[in-house]
């Protein structure tokens, strides 16, 4: 039964790889299971039952299952689009080509890095493998944390969404933009001064760094994007799933309308809108739409910062930030931009 | 440890081929529709068909090369230091191959075993129904001239509702709408002809519903389950109830769950 299936999607595969290397009975025998799992997987997909009622799951079970399966669906085409960036980055972009342009003085070079999401337009899931690309490029860690923090906030979709929810008057928008704008640079110059950087990444990703660059040449560059690939994968799939998981079970234990509640409250407003944000960790793309859907109950300053914070820090990102850097570091990094996006809130909140 | 050496080198593309095939299976079936928004369609199959081509040529090149010796060296070192600085023994290094055949379980279960399902009412209840402002912003050129509101949507309706416009308004008016029951909180009498309003994706779902008053519906009609209902807008025959005007049908139709569930 596997066989013809197998046998079809052989001819395209074929053309791929043949310009890329010798033919040898091992890439053979790799091709080989690599298209038995293909066929494995939708063989099973196609004869699984189709209605939803034969696993008489309850509601909220069901519930629990869409909600995850739908952030796996939503941000898996972003973090395969990060990981293609990222590997052209590395790979296929001329030594320095990037990075050499950048201004030496720190401050500046920062500035410019987190006007970078201007050119590459990545949801803040596809930033992450993005970032890892450049680190390994050169960039220094703090660095990579500003373009990190800042790319999902000053992005032309983001920005562009934004004023269609909030329009361009009142505030909200230039709050978002320079407020996030602002929080990645402090960030970006607080780990600059930290004396030993390397130990904020987690020793895996260390090696990775070291282990960059060799072998030249088309063939050689093919064969290390795959590697790449599969490497960057190991990294990010594992993280995607469980904070895919994770978001869909807060959601489906967590009732909102205690959340939304405490929306009218200056104070109470901002903390509840944060918390909001870290659990339902949705695309910085479409959050602006999001918010604007639970109505003109919340003030300002909560809508700010649920803007600000939840591009930065949500469950998802944490699982897929801590790929690369250390627990302990992430736990800095949450409370600093907790910390601001809170002081944001709360000052426009009261400011009004 | 020849387990633990395939999953930590394959596990990615495992489950990157689970995600994928998942994904363009659902786009096959015309299925994505139930988890993100129409505009993401394209991109998402065609990213999904790249990624595809980059999880088969991993399989291809990469147990090949003499550096493939090399890297699994580096893993193995690699991931010993790594337990080590999480200070985590030896004895528990089992852990993180286990983990990882889980995960892999958990999305072969998720993504292609379960049948593809909509929101229930169990998120109904979790997110308050008819509760969010934009979704039920009427669009603007809506409202039509002369009388002809057939097309008239769920969401439509639910907006009208919710704009306060008064009895005179609704009173020759006649709406024909499509959803699945979802009972009131406060009164027993009436169910919602509910439908979810989705922006990116199911997460950010957000129900919406016309009531229709029908005393004893429960018997009739499950909740979850998928009616038409055509009839003239009322006065609520219990005052005290939230909803002050409700439809009072003259028929209410099974029907199946819609090809698109979701409204935009």
């Amino acid at each position: 039964m596997t066989l013809p299936a197998v046998d079809k999607r052989k001819q395209p595969e074929h053309e791929h790889r043949s310009p890329v290397r010798a033919f040898t009975s091992k890439s053979a025998a790799g091709l080989v299971v690599g298209l038995a799992l293909v066929a494995l997987f939708a063989l099973v997909r196609v004869l699984a039952p189709s209605t939803p009622e034969t696993f008489g799951l309850p509601n909220a079970a069901r519930d629990f299952a869409t909600l995850s399966i739908s952030v796996v669906v939503e941000s898996l085409p972003f973090v395969f689009l990060g990981i293609v960036l990222s590997i052209a980055v590395q790979v296929w972009l001329p030594e320095g080509m990037l990075l050499r342009r950048l201004p030496r003085i720190p401050v500046l070079r920062r500035l410019v890095l987190s006007l970078l999401g201007m050119l590459l337009p990545v949801c803040e899931c596809g930033n992450v493998p993005l970032a890892r690309g450049l680190v390994v490029k050169g960039l220094t860690v703090a660095e990579s944390m500003t373009f990190l923090f800042a790319a999902p906030i000053l992005n032309p979709v983001t920005i562009v969404t934004t004023a269609q929810a909030f329009g361009w008057g009142n505030g909200i928008l230039v709050s978002r933009v320079l407020g996030g704008f602002f929080i990645a640079n402090l960030v970006g110059w607080i780990y600059s001064r930290h004396p030993r950087p390397g130990e904020l990444l987690t020793a895996r990703f260390q090696e990775t760094c070291t282990v960059a660059d060799h072998d030249g040449g088309a063939a050689g560059k093919v064969r290390r994007s795959v590697q790449m690939f599969s490497q960057e994968t190991r990294a990010m799939m594992p993280a995607l799933f469980i904070g895919a998981g994770m978001a869909g079970l807060i959601q489906v234990a967590v009732s909102r309308e205690v959340l939304v509640a405490l929306g009218s409250n200056p104070v109470w407003s901002v903390l509840a809108l944060m918390l909001l944000a870290f659990v339902v960790a949705i695309c910085s793309n479409v959050d602006a739409f999001f918010i604007l859907s639970f109505g003109a109950t919340f003030m300002p300053g909560g809508i700010v910062a649920f803007l600000v914070f939840g591009p930065m820090i949500d469950v998802k990102m944490l699982a897929l930030m801590r790929t690369t850097f250390t627990a302990k570091t992430l736990l800095q990094l949450s409370l600093l931009v907790a910390l601001c996006a809170a002081v944001l809130g709360l000052a426009i909140n009261y400011g009004h | 440890m020849v387990i633990r050496r395939l999953v930590g080198r394959w596990q990615g593309v495992v489950l990157s081929l689970i995600g994928l095939i998942a994904t363009i299976w659902l786009g096959l079936t015309g299925q994505l529709a139930l988890y993100i928004h129409p505009r993401y369609f394209v991109f998402t199959v065609i990213m999904a068909v790249i990624a595809g081509v980059l999880a088969l040529a991993a399989f291809v090149l990469a147990p090949t090369a003499q550096d493939g010796h090399d890297q699994d060296g580096h893993e193995h070192s690699d991931e010993h230091s790594h337990d080590h600085s999480d200070g985590r023994g030896s004895r528990w290094s089992w852990l993180w191959p286990v983990g990882s055949v889980l995960t892999i379980v958990a999305a072969v279960v998720a993504l292609l075993i379960l049948p593809p399902s909509t929101l229930t009412t169990a998120t109904v209840a979790q997110r308050d129904l008819n509760g969010s402002a934009s979704a039920l912003t009427l669009k603007a050129p809506a409202l039509p001239s002369k009388g002809d509101y057939s097309a008239f949507t769920v969401r439509d309706w639910a907006s009208l509702l919710r704009s306060g416009a008064g009895q005179d308004f609704f009173a020759d008016k006649t709406a024909t709408v499509t959803g699945f029951v979802s009972a009131d909180k406060t009164d027993p009498n009436v169910f919602f002809v509910t439908r979810f309003v989705v922006t990116c994706c199911a997460v950010d779902a957000q129900p919406i519903g016309v009531p229709v008053y029908h005393p004893g519906w429960q018997n009739e009609y499950t909740t979850d389950s998928w009616v038409t209902v055509s009839s003239s807008f009322r006065a609520n025959p219990n005052p005290a109830s939230r909803e002050a005007i409700v439809l009072i049908p003259d028929s209410i139709a099974h029907t199946t769950q819609p090809a698109q569930p979701y409204v935009y």
